[in-house]
C-alpha cells in the first residue's frame, strides 16, 4: 500500500514538473489581500471598461465617491461579460473589497456589493473569482439584508 | 411468525455484515486518505525545497523576481506563488485566477503548510523561508493543486459505494431467494401434513363405515332369507307385497355393497392389454344392460394402443362413464376417441346429451352427488378414484344442450 502511495506521489511530482499549461499566468498587479478588506458606501461617478489581467476579457471598473468623506475610489468589479447589472451614474453602491493604493489613488478589488438592495457576490472570502467556477456563479447571487 | 423469525434470522446477520463492512471500509478509507495527504504534503514540501534552491540560484544570478516567476508560473499544478522579502512584503506574485492569492500576512508564521478548499478544488499552501544572495532572507509562498489526489479520493469513494451497493443488492436478492424457498418449503410441508391428516381421517371413517356396512349386511341377509321363506308360505294375495319387500331389502344390500366398495382403498393389478379390446368388452356389456338400443357407441383410435393398467378397474371406470352418457343421451352417437401422446393414453368420450349445468360441474366427481332419479352418485366418484389411482387425470367439458365430453389421461400407454 505504501509503495503504491509513493508511486502515486512520484507520478504526481513528475506531472508537476513536466506538464505545462496553456493558461497564461496573470500579470502581477494587486492581489486580493484579505488583510486589507474594507467596506465603503458611495455614489457611482463613472463607469469604465479596461483590460486588467493578461488573457482576460476587459474588466468593469467604477469610480466611486464615498458619501461621508467624499474620498474617491476605483473599484474593480469583474469581467464585463460576467456582470449583467445595469449601473448608472449617481446611483448608490456599497462595496466590500480589498483596498490598495496605486499612484496616489485608492483602489478596491470588489468581493461583494450591494446594489439596489441586492447583494452581488463576485469572489469568495479568500478572493477566488466567482466567474472562474465554484458555487458562486452569477445565477446564484442571492438577496439579503446587510453584509 | 415462523417466516418473520426466518427473515430476522437471515436479515439481521446480513445487516450486521453490511454495517461492519461499511464502518471498516469508511475507517480504512479515512486512514488511507489521511496517510496519502501526509505523504503528499511531505513530498510537496520537498519539492518546494528544490524550488527554493532554484529560485536562490536565479536571485544570485541577479534575475528579477518577475522573470523567475514567469518561468515557474506556467506549471499547471501551481495555482499561485509569491516571493516575499524578509519583512514579509510581497516582491512578486502570480496566480492562475485573477488577483487570487489567499494569503493573510497578519497571521502567517515563518513556516507553515495548510490545505484550503477552493472552487478549483483542494489547494496545498506552503509558506517557508529561504536565503539567497548575500544571505538575504526570503519567503516563498506556493499553492499547489491537489486535483490528482482529489480524483483518487473520488475514485476510491465511487468504488466503495459501487462495491457496497453490489454487496447489498446481491445479499438482498440472495436472502430474499432463501426466504422464498423457505416459505415455499413451509407451505408444502403444511399441505403435506394436512393431506396426511385427511388421509388418516378418511382411513378411520372407511374402517368405521365398512364395519357398519358389514354389521348391517348380516341382518339384511337374514331378512332376505326370511322374506324368501315368507314368499313360499304366504297366501297368494300377499305374494306380490312380500316379493317387493324382498326386492327392497336386496336393493338396500346392493347400496351397502356399492357404498362399501367406494370406501375401500383400490389395489391395482396392472397388466398390458389392447385398449380396443377393453372398450369392446364394455360396449357389449352395456348393450346387454341398456334398453336404449338407438344409442350407438363408436370407437376410434389414432393407432393401436396397448394400455398397462388394472383392466378390471379401468373397465369399470369406462363402464361408469359410458352408462352415464347413454342415460343422458336420447339417441345419436357416443364417440370414444383414443390417441397416444408419448406414454399417455388420451381417451375422449363425447355424447350429445343434455349436458351438465355449470354449477353441477364442480360437484359431479364428489361422492353421493347425483341429479338422476335412480343411482347413488358413486359412479363418477369411483371413476375419478380409479383414474387417479393410475396417476391419471379426468376432466369434464360440458354445456347445457350441447352434450358432455370426458377427457381421460392415463399413463402407461
Amino acid at each position: 500500500m505504501k509503495k503504491g502511495l509513493s508511486l502515486f506521489i512520484m507520478v504526481y511530482l513528475l506531472g508537476f514538473w513536466s506538464f505545462s499549461s496553456d493558461q497564461e499566468p496573470q500579470k502581477p498587479l494587486h492581489f486580493y489581500n484579505v488583510d486589507t478588506e474594507k467596506k465603503i458606501k458611495g455614489t457611482i461617478q463613472e463607469i469604465i471598461m479596461e483590460p486588467r489581467y493578461k488573457d482576460s476579457s476587459p474588466f468593469l471598473i467604477i469610480r466611486l465617491e464615498e458619501k461621508k468623506t467624499h474620498q474617491k475610489f476605483i473599484v474593480e468589479i469583474s469581467p464585463v461579460r460576467f456582470f449583467t447589472h445595469d449601473f448608472h451614474k449617481g446611483e448608490e453602491l456599497e462595496v466590500v473589497g480589498s483596498l490598495y493604493s496605486k499612484e496616489g489613488s485608492q483602489n478596491i478589488i470588489a468581493r461583494q456589493m450591494r446594489f439596489r438592495g441586492e447583494i452581488i457576490i463576485l469572489r469568495d472570502k479568500h478572493g477566488f473569482p466567482a466567474w472562474r467556477g465554484g458555487g458562486m456563479k452569477l445565477k446564484e447571487r442571492r438577496k439579503g439584508k446587510g453584509f | 411468525m415462523r417466516s418473520k423469525n426466518f427473515l430476522l434470522f437471515f436479515s439481521l446477520p446480513f445487516i450486521g455484515i453490511i454495517v461492519i463492512f461499511f464502518v471498516l471500509s469508511s475507517l480504512n478509507r479515512a486512514y488511507i486518505k489521511n496517510k496519502t495527504e501526509d505523504l503528499v504534503k511531505e513530498q510537496l514540501q520537498a519539492t518546494a525545497e528544490i524550488l527554493k534552491v532554484n529560485i536562490s540560484y536565479f536571485l544570485r544570478e541577479n534575475y528579477s523576481a518577475d522573470e523567475i516567476f514567469e518561468s515557474y508560473s506556467r506549471k499547471e499544478n501551481i495555482y499561485y506563488m509569491a516571493l516575499l522579502n524578509e519583512k514579509k512584503e510581497i516582491l512578486s506574485w502570480s496566480s492562475q485566477f485573477e488577483a487570487y492569492l489567499p494569503l493573510s500576512l497578519q497571521s502567517i508564521k515563518d513556516e507553515e503548510s495548510w490545505i484550503i478548499d477552493s472552487p478549483a478544488g483542494k489547494i496545498f499552501n506552503y509558506f517557508s523561508p529561504f536565503s539567497a544572495q548575500e544571505g538575504k532572507a526570503y519567503f516563498l509562498y506556493l499553492g499547489y493543486s491537489l486535483k490528482s489526489l482529489e480524483e483518487m479520493i473520488v475514485y476510491s469513494r465511487r468504488n466503495f459505494f459501487f462495491i457496497f451497493g453490489l454487496i447489498s443488492v446481491s445479499g438482498i436478492i440472495f436472502f430474499l431467494g432463501l426466504y422464498q424457498l423457505q416459505r415455499h418449503y413451509l407451505e408444502k410441508k403444511r399441505e403435506a401434513e394436512e393431506e396426511k391428516k385427511e388421509k388418516e381421517r378418511y382411513r378411520e371413517i372407511s374402517a368405521f363405515t365398512s364395519g357398519v356396512a358389514h354389521e348391517i349386511k348380516n341382518p339384511l341377509n337374514s331378512l332376505s332369507l326370511i322374506f324368501e321363506l315368507l314368499k313360499k308360505k304366504a297366501p297368494l294375495y300377499l305374494q306380490q307385497e312380500v316379493g317387493e319387500g324382498k326386492e327392497e331389502i336386496q336393493k338396500i344390500s346392493r347400496i351397502i355393497d356399492q357404498f362399501a366398495s367406494s370406501l375401500r382403498p383400490l389395489k391395482l393389478s396392472k397388466e398390458t392389454f389392447p385398449l380396443e379390446e377393453m372398450v369392446s368388452s364394455v360396449r357389449e356389456s352395456l348393450v346387454k344392460e341398456s334398453d336404449k338400443a338407438e344409442v350407438e357407441i363408436r370407437y376410434l383410435e389414432s393407432s393401436v394402443i396397448d394400455l398397462k393398467a388394472d383392466k378390471g378397474l379401468m373397465s369399470q371406470a369406462l363402464h361408469n362413464l359410458l352408462s352415464n352418457s347413454i342415460e343422458a343421451s336420447s339417441g345419436g352417437v357416443i364417440s370414444i376417441k383414443a390417441q397416444q401422446k408419448k406414454k399417455t393414453a388420451i381417451i375422449k368420450i363425447e355424447d350429445s346429451g343434455g349436458g351438465i349445468a355449470e354449477e353441477d360441474k364442480q360437484h359431479i366427481f364428489e361422492p353421493f352427488f347425483s341429479r338422476k332419479k335412480k343411482g347413488l352418485g358413486i359412479g363418477l366418484y369411483l371413476t375419478k378414484k380409479i383414474v387417479e389411482a393410475h396417476e391419471g387425470k379426468i376432466e369434464v367439458q360440458s354445456k347445457i344442450g350441447q352434450g358432455t365430453t370426458f377427457l381421460l389421461q392415463i399413463p402407461g400407454g
